[in-house]
């Protein structure tokens, strides 16, 4: 009998923690993540002027002598690919901070 | 009828649209797929692009949707036509056109490599369309400061025991970014501290509303009035203390606008969402067990329908079209598909995620219409904030919380609602304005001189319109963005060879309707103020006020007109296998 009562407690065990996991995922987003989003943005942004000081070469403005650029360069690379992603992409003005704040 | 018959109507609804008309829409028509990578995943840096869980994105689009809007607009149809048509169309709004709105947009963005709503505007149709729905979108804003800004100062300079909890919201909102992101502190301990702090305040007001009342004799001491034109067409004055309290929620927004976002803005609208659950969760719960706790408070006691013409004074209301440009979110919001397509479609982690997140959360929101119909419907009387507080104080009440308390709490969350999305618009309004004119003169990139020019277009609204036609301008202003989204969201369809019709006919239904909405509001204006007033020197004010409507509402309807126009080429264009894509301007 008690064996058999096992199985159905660690399912409604699993059911009941994937619904708190859910409720917290939900409390999560509407309360923190425009916050943690707006944190990484920010981060982002000191990321892209640190790599445009160090790798000005790439784009045309040489602001620190070559020689400490390259040996920044392998610390550099694997950010590269994102970093051209995120400076080269078409923006509009409907991606202005807090736009995502102002509900409707 | 009664609080728990509406709740589960609104819910069964909610569910049968969800299941057997969202879903089957995702399946057979957009055949949603979690193989196919989403822009979350191909272009992945790891701020704007990146993949989020589902639950995660459901909140966050949710928050981001729900607000004053769905509230207000409730309210204000309930008050006019009744709480049948409005409940009537709130189910039918959201079931057969909001939601298709919000996930076609999310997902034509998914397919879009996560382009922008103008971005897809600018490709599929053509390249001016793009600048249009950018003014659209600046006279939706400049809208929104208009209706909210006269929303606030006449909840604030009516309510004394309100201001203190909005006060302390300033202050707790500097408090938290200050916590959050200079002291490093906790989240959680910062939630308590600034929540409780804000909930304090807004519990201790009632107690010095004779302070507050006093001030508000003292200033309407200098004897300063404007007078406006109401939509009953009566003259009534903006009274001092109105404009003291106008400059308050202005002083409030101004610091929103120019402050780092992080400082106040965010902060603000962070201790906003708490109050707001709270007033949500609690509400909803009141109503739907106020039949069983306390029967008194669960009947109706608005009439189910009033008139099918709400107009007085000359001017006309009739339900078809005005209910449909009064409520806006909660049914059906333009401003959902911005969002929706920007923010949230680019998190998307699967395909298959754009249904509960797009969809879901917007028959979530119209939750929160049901609540504000259900307070206006139980408390009786009385417009926007007051007859929202006085429900909701009447739901809380089934637990036991003294009405007064629960009414300060209902308009306490009220005004945070509302004041948190001004002071936003006001920021997006000065970064508009600096884009616009930044080039010609260099100064309008000072974000103060931005904000100032902004804070002054605000107040000139305010002081010179009618509340109810504030509202419903930018009620017709967000619903024809909404039948643009529409219309994007068809071509898109139709360009992937996929039946448009589950978009094509609430589109035509939202296009003809703002329209005629937008006509009979430049009718009102011109009937009520302009033939009416214009010989009264007091009223010069009122009547320069309704010439800017009537000039908003022709702007609107035409750039709707060009904007359908310009869809029709390129519909054609489709149609006959060439280039899909628009041609260069």
């Amino acid at each position: 009998m008690f064996t058999q009562m096992q199985p159905d407690i660690a399912f409604i065990r699993n059911r009941i923690s994937r619904a708190l996991a859910a409720v917290r995922g939900v409390l999560y987003g509407a309360g923190a993540h425009e916050i943690v989003l707006y944190a990484v943005r920010l981060r982002s942004d000191m990321e892209s002027l640190f790599i445009l000081i160090t790798l000005g070469d790439l784009i045309g403005v040489p602001i620190l002598p070559p020689y400490y650029s390259l040996r920044l360069l392998p610390f550099l690379v694997p950010n590269i690919a994102s970093w051209k992603r995120r400076v080269l992409r078409e923006r509009d003005i409907l991606e202005t901070d807090g736009l995502d704040l102002l509900a409707g | 009828m009664n609080t728990l018959f509406a709740l589960v109507i609104g819910i069964v609804v909610i569910y049968l649209g969800y299941q057997f008309y969202a879903r089957r829409v995702d399946t057979q028509i957009i055949k949603a797929d979690p193989k196919k990578a989403t822009p979350a995943k191909m272009y992945m840096d790891g701020v704007d692009f990146s993949p989020t869980d589902r639950n995660v994105l459901y909140g966050y689009q949710f928050k981001s949707i729900a607000a004053a809007g769905p509230i207000v607009g409730a309210i204000t149809a309930a008050n006019l036509w009744g709480w049948l048509p409005a409940l009537i169309w709130l189910l039918a709004g959201v079931t057969l056109i909001g939601w298709v709105q919000d996930y076609g947009a999310m997902m034509m963005a998914v397919r879009k490599d996560g382009d922008s709503l103008t971005a897809i505007a600018h490709k599929l149709i053509s390249p001016r369309t793009r600048t249009i729905l950018l003014l659209f979108i600046f006279v939706y804003i400049l809208m929104i400061l208009g209706a909210f800004g006269n929303l606030l100062a006449g909840a604030l300079n009516g309510n004394p025991s309100v201001p203190l909890g909005i006060v302390m919201l300033a202050v707790a909102g500097m408090l938290a970014g200050q916590m959050l992101y200079k002291w490093k502190m906790d989240l959680i301990v910062t939630t308590i501290v600034v929540v409780g702090l804000t909930l304090l305040a807004i519990l201790i007001g009632p107690a010095i509303q004779s302070s507050v009342a006093d001030l508000n004799k003292a200033v309407n001491g200098l004897g300063l009035t404007i007078y406006f034109v109401d939509v009953d067409g009566l003259v009534k004055p903006f009274t001092t203390s109105y404009m003291f309290w106008l400059l308050f929620v202005v002083a409030f927004s101004y610091l929103g606008a120019t402050l780092p976002i992080w400082r106040y803005a965010q902060p603000v609208n962070y201790i906003g969402f708490w109050v707001m659950a709270l007033t949500i969760v609690g509400g909803l719960l009141g109503a739907a067990l106020a039949v069983f706790l306390k029967p008194s408070v669960a009947n109706f006691v608005v009439p189910a329908f009033k008139v099918f013409d709400a107009g007085t004074g000359g001017a006309l209301q009739p339900l078809w079209p005005m209910l449909f440009v009064t409520i806006a979110c909660g049914a059906i919001s333009g401003w959902h598909a911005l969002v929706s397509s920007v923010g949230t479609g680019r998190q998307l982690e699967y395909e298959t995620d754009a249904l509960p997140v797009g969809a879901g959360s917007m028959f979530s929101e119209t939750l929160l219409a049901l609540l504000a119909l259900m307070a206006i419907s139980v408390a009786g009387k009385g417009a926007g904030a007051g007859a929202f507080a006085a429900g909701v104080g009447q739901f809380l009440n089934v637990f036991g919380l003294d009405p007064t308390y629960g009414t300060a709490l209902g308009f306490a969350a009220f005004v945070i609602i509302v004041i948190t999305v001004t002071q936003l618009a006001l920021r997006f309004m000065r970064v508009v304005f600096a884009e616009a004119f930044g080039e010609m003169w260099p100064a309008a990139k000072n974000i103060h001189i931005g904000t100032i020019v902004s804070a002054i277009l605000m107040i000139i609204i305010v002081l010179s319109g009618t509340f109810t036609y504030l509202w419903q301008i930018f009620g017709a202003a967000n619903q024809l963005m909404a039948s643009l989204a529409l219309m994007l969201v068809c071509l898109w369809l139709v360009e992937q060879k996929k039946n448009p019709s589950f978009a094509f006919w609430p589109m035509v239904f939202m296009y003809v309707t703002t329209i005629a909405a937008n006509l009979i509001l430049s009718y009102n204006l011109w009937v009520t103020v302009v033939l009416k007033q214009s010989s009264k020197p007091e009223l010069w004010f009122a009547v320069v006020g309704a010439v800017a409507m009537i000039l908003i509402s022709v702007f609107l309807i035409a750039a709707a007109l060009y904007i359908g126009w310009d869809a029709w080429g390129a519909y054609k264009r489709m149609k006959s296998g060439k280039a899909a894509t628009a041609p260069a301007e």
